[in-house]
């Protein structure tokens, strides 16, 4: 029964194409359809369900469904119940995200578009949707173009700039760390724009850049970018990294123990992140998008109490609220523009104010006029080990709420111009 | 800048060490069975969760010890009822067979574990630096490194001084000769199967000690081990060990000079062998 068929067959040019193969794996990836009726009005979302941004697409996932069960027990969306189609974009593939796109598009007839998580996507679909003219909501991509340079009218974002995230949390380093900076930095379009935004922040205080490294995404040992960077002596190592990137790096400075040395710091920082840190690494300056613990706040509690039920007790992250928020933005913008024509919609949009139910947060969050960007408000403040006694998921300390407004350049700087259909 | 070079090129043997333990695994298995694993990185994974699991019980040492022996049950449970079906057929069945099961262990992971990032925690002692001048010499590395070592020493020992060792060896010479003495060669290449994934168990529940526990964690690491495959020479196991330290080595020092193809530049040791010695740096010639 034996045979030596399999390994003559083996040959080297079948080993190669094997390690290819595994190069495209990581791109294949199954898609998801809900069922769906023929009078409903239709979401479609497309965002990563696979790959490094599967916990973050899944969080806005659990948002997004409870927005949809709240829309439909409220009457849905002009009197229509609301239906949501789920398309996995896989987490870095901008053509497998296209294509699902154009998919929700031509063939499911959605009514909104929403996605996506990965900046490089997100703005490969905005620039889809506008050759179709879809209305479509980013949630969490954070890549300046998506309303800078390559805004279009049809296209509107709930989380924050890259600008946005460095202007609010800058002066705080500047001022307590030093201005000799060292960056890590994801090398795709999120990271660099973070970078730039720092980059600015350091050259206006007169500050020097120690170094910068630009490491793949995926990256798993971050060892050779941390000797680099404290042999160039910084006053502060800035980690402008993503999701499982940003807990290797994290966790191997802690290891290296530079963060006894230096301060260890960057813009965005997602509780997803965080939780996937042991104690000690858990520290440092960054920017939340959302917190979960908003003593005061109206219909927060209700909210973490409605994710925790769905999400077997876990609280919500700011990527849960980014989907909730996306998918009422939706409703709210058909209501008011009582059609759901995406020009109309659009329109609509303009200047909206996210109600107390929806912002989930203080300062009355709107979309700007201009760039179609939420003027929400952002969380500066330190990582933190789960106080004693205290939620295992209270991982974060806020010191400081900065209004988006305050922290976004003015419409005229972003380098949006926007151009309406005629 | 001769010291940071000299401290990447160090570095980079720590990191070498670990691609070449996965490597060895995937290396054992194509040898003897012609299998290209795939779900390599997949078992990789399940040794990690499996540790992470057992920690609340046994501890740290505790899930090192059992973690990587209840996977390399997994992968002889698989291999008996899943791979061996396909050994007499094209290496492409096989191939997609472990494609396909890749897939199955990253979503049963996500299924039963969650998409998130888990956190690990090793002993405090191991998790710091042991001077602060050498800071990248860390207890756990050093640790990851003498247990790397272990390993190759005890699969050095397994293949020359054991029976099991022996038939191994000559079944990756010419199995249908070591059947014919009357070896049982689906035992045979069960337990190397079995033992190829014990070490892909092993480099999981190392990996998580300093990398995020995700169902992914294979993914970025299985690439690596292929081409350590390929620039060491198909059918050495030496050619393994001595491919994924020198990849580990070309990517740390690329990283002094240019992060962006620290990982780039694996691919273009692996293009400049093929072109100038296809067989590998100590592959046998003939053999693939």
């Amino acid at each position: 029964m034996i045979s030596r068929t399999a390994s003559k067959k083996l040959d080297r040019r079948i080993i190669i194409k094997a390690a290819a193969a595994a190069g495209v794996a990581q791109l294949a990836a199954p898609f998801v359809l809900t069922a769906r009726a023929a009078d409903t009005v239709k979401i479609g979302l497309d965002n990563p369900l696979t790959g490094t941004f599967a916990a973050l697409g899944k969080n806005e996932l659990i948002g997004a469904q409870l927005a949809i069960e709240q829309i439909n027990a409220t009457g849905g969306i002009l009197e229509r119940k609301v239906e949501l189609l789920v398309e996995d974009s896989t987490s870095g593939d901008t053509a497998t995200a296209v294509q699902k796109a154009l998919k929700l598009i031509d063939r499911d007839k959605v009514d909104f578009l929403i996605g996506n998580i990965n900046s490089a996507l997100a703005q490969a679909m905005a620039n889809t949707s506008f050759q179709k003219g879809m209305f479509q909501i980013v949630p969490g991509g954070h890549t300046d173009t998506v309303t800078g340079t390559q805004c279009h009218w049809n296209v509107f974002r709930v989380c924050n700039t890259t600008r946005m995230e460095t202007n609010s949390v800058s002066k705080l380093l500047l001022d307590s760390y030093g201005k000799k900076w060292y960056f890590i930095t994801t090398d795709y379009a999120f990271g660099h724009s973070l970078q730039e935004g720092f980059e600015a922040s350091l050259k206006q205080a007169n500050g020097t850049e120690a170094g910068a490294d630009f490491t793949p995404l995926g990256t798993t040992d971050f060892s050779a970018n941390l000797i680099k960077a404290q042999s160039a002596n910084p006053d502060a190592i800035i980690l402008l990294l993503a999701g499982d990137d940003m807990i290797n790096c994290l966790k191997q400075a802690v290891q290296f123990g530079l963060n006894k040395k230096f301060h260890i710091a960057g813009a965005q920082q997602e509780l997803e992140v965080n939780e996937g840190l042991p104690p000690e690494a858990l520290f440092g300056d960054w920017v939340f998008e959302w917190y979960w613990k908003q003593p005061g706040v109206a219909h927060v509690e209700e909210f973490v109490a409605d994710i925790r039920k769905r999400s077997g007790g876990k609280v919500p992250t700011a990527r849960t609220w980014f989907g909730h928020a996306a998918i009422w933005t939706c409703k709210l913008a058909a209501e008011k523009a009582k059609s759901l024509e995406a020009i109309k919609l659009a329109k609509a949009m303009q200047g909206l104010i996210l109600p107390p139910e929806v912002a989930l947060m203080p300062n009355n969050p709107y979309y700007r006029v201009g760039d179609n960007q939420l003027m929400p408000t952002l969380f500066v403040g330190q990582s933190q080990p789960a106080p004693q006694g205290g939620d295992p998921e209270d991982l974060f300390k806020v010191t400081q709420l900065v209004k988006g407004d305050e922290a976004a350049l003015p419409v005229d700087q972003t380098g949006c111009k926007m151009e309406w259909p005629s | 800048m001769t010291q940071l070079l000299l401290f990447n090129v160090f570095n980079g043997l720590i990191i070498g060490a670990f691609y070449a333990l996965m490597a060895l695994g995937l290396s054992l298995i194509l040898n003897l069975s012609g299998v290209i694993n795939f779900a390599h990185g997949g078992f990789m994974a399940i040794g990690g969760y499996l540790a992470y699991t057992l920690f609340s019980y046994l501890g740290f040492w505790g899930a090192l010890i059992v973690s990587p022996f209840l996977v390399a049950i997994i992968g002889i449970l698989i291999e008996r009822v899943l791979i061996r079906r396909l050994y007499g057929r094209d290496p492409l069945y096989s191939l997609l067979l472990t494609f396909g099961l890749a897939f199955m262990i990253e979503d049963g992971t996500r299924f039963i574990w969650g998409a998130q990032s888990l956190p690990y925690q090793i002993p405090s002692w191991l998790a710091a630096p042991l001077s602060s001048e050498y800071f990248f010499l860390t207890g756990y590395r050093v640790f990851m490194m003498l247990l790397v070592a272990a390993a190759v020493l005890g699969l050095f020992v397994i293949l020359n001084y054991t029976r099991l060792g022996l038939r191994i060896r000559a079944g990756t010479l010419d199995l249908e000769t070591v059947s014919v003495l009357g070896v049982n060669v689906r035992v045979l290449r069960n337990l190397n199967f079995g033992l190829g994934i014990y070490l892909a168990g092993l480099a999981g529940v190392l990996a998580i000690g300093m990398l995020g526990l995700q169902p992914t964690i294979g993914d970025n690491l299985i690439m690596p081990s292929f081409i350590a495959i390929i620039v060491g020479g198909l059918g050495s196991l030496p050619g393994t060990l001595a491919g994924g330290l020198l990849i580990g080595v070309a990517s740390g020092v690329t990283s002094v000079f240019f992060p962006s193809a620290s990982e780039a530049v694996m691919y273009v040791m692996m293009a400049a062998v093929l072109i100038v010695r296809p067989r590998g740096l100590l592959g046998e010639e003939g053999r693939f």
